[in-house]
């Protein structure tokens, strides 16, 4: 494990509903996780199960329902279902106890009032945090460009004042353009949906730059270039199409796009499963590259559990919006506790027909393997690092595993 | 095994405005009876148009250059789109990569799933008719040939033999149609019934009005003579009386006499389903011809009874005389087959004159044809498929000849102005930013080789049938046709109902793993995730119970779990129907699961052709090696080492080995000459020159040879466990 690393993203008890015909479909429920910096998280499950959506959830692309999602030590996104829970759960205490006890009504209403509020003044932080945590980074961002020039302009002569004005008054406005989600990217799984097949590939790969506000074509131009040779294309390649690319060199495209804004985090959704297997090495290989270069911090979304296993240092396995387990991958693969990992870890195919040919793939049906009617589970770590989601009897049995 | 489909020399070209592209360039395979033959390689080495052309289903600008598929005794190149219709979704069916567009997004999924039980249904059941009446027609007519040449009254008596077999075959039909539907009802309720006391069990009542209902028509389906017959009486009230408990539990909530009720039914049906099948051709003879009611006795008695008596009256006189029939035609044909040796013979020098005479080429074809068919035996039900194919094949290249001639010509005209053209401009100096395309001529010396070929392979075939003659076993085969006969009938029997398509079709639904399949059954496409969808299209295809499969990728989008269930299936399903299975994906592991075979592909040719076993451990082509070693498995830790470069141009393929710019061992002749197929065991080939004797010795890369070790000692410490 590695404990003693700067903790990069915090995801704490992810909620994200959706409404739908007759109720709300829980896709992502109460998961928590946290990513280090400079390491590979593998999130696991099978489709549906919601590991896109928290994905999506984490770069905002959804408003969470509940929870907190913490990056750099900011609350980037807050959800206000938990506190309107917490009131309405006080004031059903509230009304219960005044029932039973009618004489404490003041005591309790009191009491009552003061969780209200407490959860109020909470809900409101979040809805603001939800809402500002970028105008806040940008303020920051423009602290630190005013002291920089002001600095600058103080020594410089006239000369040079006219010029570094220009691009005191350039690195302003793209302070004030600064969205703290930016230096989240992503990295989607169809390379060939996710280009628009109208822009040219310089224009894809800058188009983050242009709407941060760089208008200097020079400045554009080289970085464009210096990323298209960083993820193995040419220069030239820059006033071609997207659909003058293979499979491979397209999600190449896709890699130069979300590095070219030197992110801290890359979300890279199955960026390999629509890829052929020489395909998938060389994109694999590439990340890896980064990753050693630049300390990228990488949430890798796969179901292809070889190249997980492969390419991340911890993986979470979720279950229907839930996260059941999460380990080191080494750990994961050589002690799974879950029911549902064992079965996932049964279905994987490898290149060895004798093998093939006698796997026999362990079956998963909750209702069979857990009996949450009395005891209800909740996420445990069994060992250091090996976290479960379990009861407490299946808690005693998993440790008794271990040993 | 039985061969159920070959390719031969396939070469498809796609006509595109900057040359023509190659994306198939000779390949061969054969695929057995309940086989998976696993095609592996990139994306654009030719695995998909290949099995596009199996299905007939090219694109606009494919020209197909060569070759043969040949399935059914029919050349699926050569055939009409008319015929096309009745093979493509009923003998072979496919499953496409992309789950979308292979689905109509305007028709609800159970539409689209019993549509093709419903066509096909009919359909099946018109051929089987016409199957049992040619066969029985040509049986008789062989009968009286054989044994009965200038004796009218015998055959007279022959041909009332095969009448009578005829009229009782159809009461057969009768009593076994409505034996099926009642018997099929049974089977079906009872599964409802099971589900739904699990449900009630649980406190569950998700859509209970509609399955409640199906299970009261369903259960008065069930009353037959053979069915539920002893509670006949009982069935109707019991089934009537559910709608009505039901209606009252739904207040209550008290579900305990709805469960009861239910539990009786369930009772009553599984005693009526675990009945043995009583023998209906049998007892269509007896009914028929007996002119006495069936004896009452159980059903096993019943059958053996009858059994004695149709073989006495009816069925060993029959069959001595379908062997002496079958005798006959047999003789005939090899007699016929010796003659069309002779003729071919005689025929292949006016085939290898310099230029083809279009005259006397048109009348050896209307020898040949004449004498080609002759040998055809009708009463053989195996189909020979060579024998069936050959004029088609011979009429298609003489075709193809003779149109050539003139299209060269006009091709060369093209060529030469063009070239003009290009010259004058490249005399005033200037630089034409176009080239001149190579004059399109078809090789007339290959039509004229490949002519030669058809010749020489068929009379290679004669003479193999002929020197095994005296092996033929005529008392099966007599078996085999009445089975056939049999089978034919049952045929026009098996009816499907919109009712049995859909109780079909939901099961067929649970069985690919979609959850809830009755409310499922009334959706639209895009109510389903990308995975929902793709074993939708599994589902389909596998709806109309086809001969082949062909999968083109269908679990490359699916998780690990869903792909493991689908992967599960279709063994599942290969297992029960004798299915043929074509396999084509780039992913190892799956392959190491389904295949028994594996074809791996690059470039358009198949460069590596042998059992699973042959592929994972002893690999012999580089670009094999590579393909396994990009790989990642669970213990891999090592950077991976993918293939560099990229697929060649097919619009100029490359003159040597194809995959030479991107082997690391690459030698020079690599780059100058195609290496042959080199064959390493029985089963296994490779077409690589480092298989040539004089070639240095290379060991495959050490991530493979670590890998097969660990996989080694890993079975070995598994198996000990």
């Amino acid at each position: 494990m590695q404990n003693n690393q700067e903790t990069l993203l915090k995801v704490e008890h992810l909620c994200q509903y959706f409404k739908m015909e007759g109720g709300e479909l829980k896709a992502v429920d109460d998961v928590s996780f946290d990513i280090k910096k400079g390491e590979v998280f593998g999130l696991v499950g099978e489709s549906g199960c919601g590991k896109t959506t928290t994905g999506r959830s984490i770069i905002k692309l959804y408003n969470i329902t509940s929870g907190n999602v913490i990056f750099k030590g900011i609350r980037i996104a807050a959800g206000k279902r938990s506190y309107q829970e917490a009131i309405k759960k006080a004031q059903e205490d509230y009304k219960a106890a005044v029932k039973a006890n009618p004489t404490d009504a003041e005591k309790l209403k009191a009491e009552m009032e003061k969780t209200v509020a407490e959860q109020k003044a909470q809900m409101k932080a979040a809805i603001s945090d939800q809402k500002n945590c970028d105008k806040e980074y940008a303020r920051q961002q423009v602290a630190a460009v005013k002291k920089k020039y002001e600095a600058l302009l103080e020594k410089a002569d006239a000369s040079e004042k006219a010029k570094l004005n220009a691009e005191y008054k350039n690195e302003l406005r793209k302070a004030r353009n600064t969205k703290l989600v930016t230096q989240i990217q992503m990295i989607f799984q169809d390379p060939i949906a996710s280009l628009d097949p109208r822009m040219t590939v310089r224009e894809i790969i800058a188009e983050g730059l242009v709407i941060q506000g760089e208008k200097d074509n020079a400045v554009i131009d080289q970085k464009v270039h210096e990323m298209l040779e960083l993820v193995g294309l040419v220069r030239e390649h820059a006033s071609r199409y997207p659909h003058e690319f293979s499979g491979g060199q397209r999600q190449r495209i896709g890699v130069a796009r979300s590095v070219i804004m030197n992110p801290d985090l890359i979300i890279a959704d199955e960026p390999v499963s629509a890829l052929d297997v020489s395909v998938q090495a060389q994109v694999i290989n590439l990340l890896n590259e980064l990753r050693q270069k630049f300390g990228l911090t990488i949430l890798f979304i796969a179901h292809d559990l070889s190249v997980v296993k492969y390419f991340s240092d911890r993986i979470g396995v979720m279950y229907f919006g839930k996260m059941v387990e999460l380990a080191t991958s080494d750990e994961l693969f050589a002690h799974p506790l879950h029911p549902y990992t064992k079965s996932l870890l049964s279905a994987i195919p490898l290149p060895d027909p004798i093998y093939e040919k006698q796997r026999q793939r362990i079956t998963y049906n909750p209702l069979v393997e857990h009996d949450y009617s009395v005891d209800k589970p909740s996420f445990r770590e069994i060992t250091p690092g090996h976290f479960v989601q379990c009861n407490d009897a299946e808690f005693a049995r998993y440790q008794q595993e271990l040993k | 095994m039985e061969t159920k489909l070959q390719v031969r020399d396939l070469r498809i070209s796609f006509r595109t405005t900057n040359g023509k592209v190659q994306a198939v360039r000779g390949i061969d395979f054969d695929l057995n009876k309940g086989e998976t033959l696993a095609i592996v390689g990139e994306s654009g080495s030719g695995k998909s148009v290949t099995s596009k052309a199996i299905l007939g289903i090219q694109a606009a600008n494919a020209i197909t250059e060569s070759g043969e598929i040949i399935y059914d005794g029919k050349d699926l190149l050569k055939i009409s789109e008319e015929d096309f219709h009745k093979i493509r979704g009923d003998k072979i069916a496919m499953i496409f990569q992309d789950p979308m567009s292979s689905l109509n997004p305007i028709v609800k999924i159970g539409r689209q799933l019993t549509e093709a039980m419903l066509l096909k249904g009919k359909a099946r059941q018109r051929e089987s008719k016409l199957n049992f009446n040619t066969y029985l027609k040509s049986l008789n007519t062989a009968m009286v040939a054989a044994l009965a040449e200038n004796d009218k009254a015998k055959a007279e008596k022959l041909t009332a033999m095969c009448k009578n077999f005829d009229k009782f075959e159809f009461k057969h039909i009768e009593l076994e149609s409505a034996y099926n539907t009642a018997h099929e009802a049974a089977v079906e309720t009872l599964e409802d019934i099971q589900d739904l006391t699990f449900q009630l069990e649980k406190n569950s009542t998700k859509d209970f009005t509609d399955r409640l209902g199906d299970i009261v028509t369903q259960a008065k389906a069930t009353v037959n003579e053979y069915v539920v017959k002893k509670d006949a009486q009982r069935i109707k009230p019991l089934a009537d009386s559910i709608r009505d408990l039901w209606s009252k539990a739904k207040k209550t909530r008290d579900y305990q006499a709805l469960l009861q009720a239910l539990y009786q039914l369930r009772d009553i049906l599984q005693e009526a389903v675990a009945q043995p099948v009583p023998n209906f051709f049998r007892m269509g003879y007896y009914i028929t011809f007996s002119g006495k009611p069936l004896p009452d006795m159980p059903v096993e008695e019943l059958n053996a009874y009858l059994k004695e008596y149709l073989d006495k009256e009816f069925m060993l006189e029959f069959m001595d005389n379908a062997r002496a029939a079958l005798r006959y035609t047999a003789e005939k044909s090899y007699a016929n087959m010796e003659l069309a040796v002779k003729a071919m013979e005689q025929a292949l020098p006016v085939f290898a004159k310099e230029t083809l005479d279009k005259k006397a080429c048109q009348e050896t074809y209307k020898t040949l044809d004449a004498a080609v068919k002759a040998t055809i035996d009708p009463l053989n039900i195996v189909k020979d498929s060579l024998t069936y194919t050959f004029s088609p094949s011979l009429k298609s290249e003489l075709d193809i000849y003779f149109k050539a001639i003139r299209a060269n010509e006009k091709a060369v005209k093209v060529y030469e102005q063009d070239k003009k053209k290009h010259d004058r401009l490249v005399a005033r100096g200037k630089n034409p930013d176009w080239e001149v395309a190579a004059a399109a001529v078809t090789d007339l010396e290959l039509v004229k080789s490949n002519i030669a070929h058809l010749l020489q392979r068929q009379m290679e075939h004669y003479q193999e049938l002929l020197q095994s003659r005296n092996d033929r076993d005529y008392n099966a085969q007599a078996l085999a046709a009445i089975d056939y006969l049999m089978t034919n009938a049952s045929g026009v029997v098996a009816k499907v109902t919109r009712r049995i398509a859909k109780s079909r079709a939901i099961k067929l639904m649970d069985e690919v793993g979609i959850a809830e399949p009755h409310k499922r059954y009334n959706q639209y496409p895009f109510e389903f995730s990308g995975g929902m969808r793709q074993r939708i299209v599994i589902a389909i295809a596998l709806a109309a119970n086809p001969d082949i499969l062909i999968c083109d990728e269908p679990t490359t989008a699916l998780d690990v779990t869903i792909q493991s269930q689908i992967l599960e299936l279709i063994n599942k399903l290969k297992a029960e129907r004798q299915l043929s299975v074509i396999f084509i994906t780039h992913d190892l592991g799956v392959v190491a699961n389904m295949a028994d075979r594996v074809a791996v592909m690059y470039a358009g040719k198949i460069v590596e052709y042998g059992t699973a076993e042959d592929l994972f451990y002893h690999a012999a082509h580089p670009y094999t090696w590579a393909l396994l070693s990009s790989m990642p498995d669970l213990d891999t830790n090592e950077k991976l080492e993918a293939i560099p470069g990229t697929p060649p141009n097919m619009i100029y393929p490359p003159v040597g080995d194809a995959f030479a710019p991107r082997n690391k061992y690459a030698m020079q002749i690599d780059f100058e000459r195609q290496p042959p197929m080199f064959q390493i065991s029985d089963t296994h080939f490779a077409a690589t020159w480092l298989l040539h004797p004089d070639a240095p010795k290379i060991d495959p890369p050490k991530v493979i040879q670590d890998r097969i070790a660990r996989m080694e000692s890993k079975r070995r410490t598994g198996n000990a466990e």
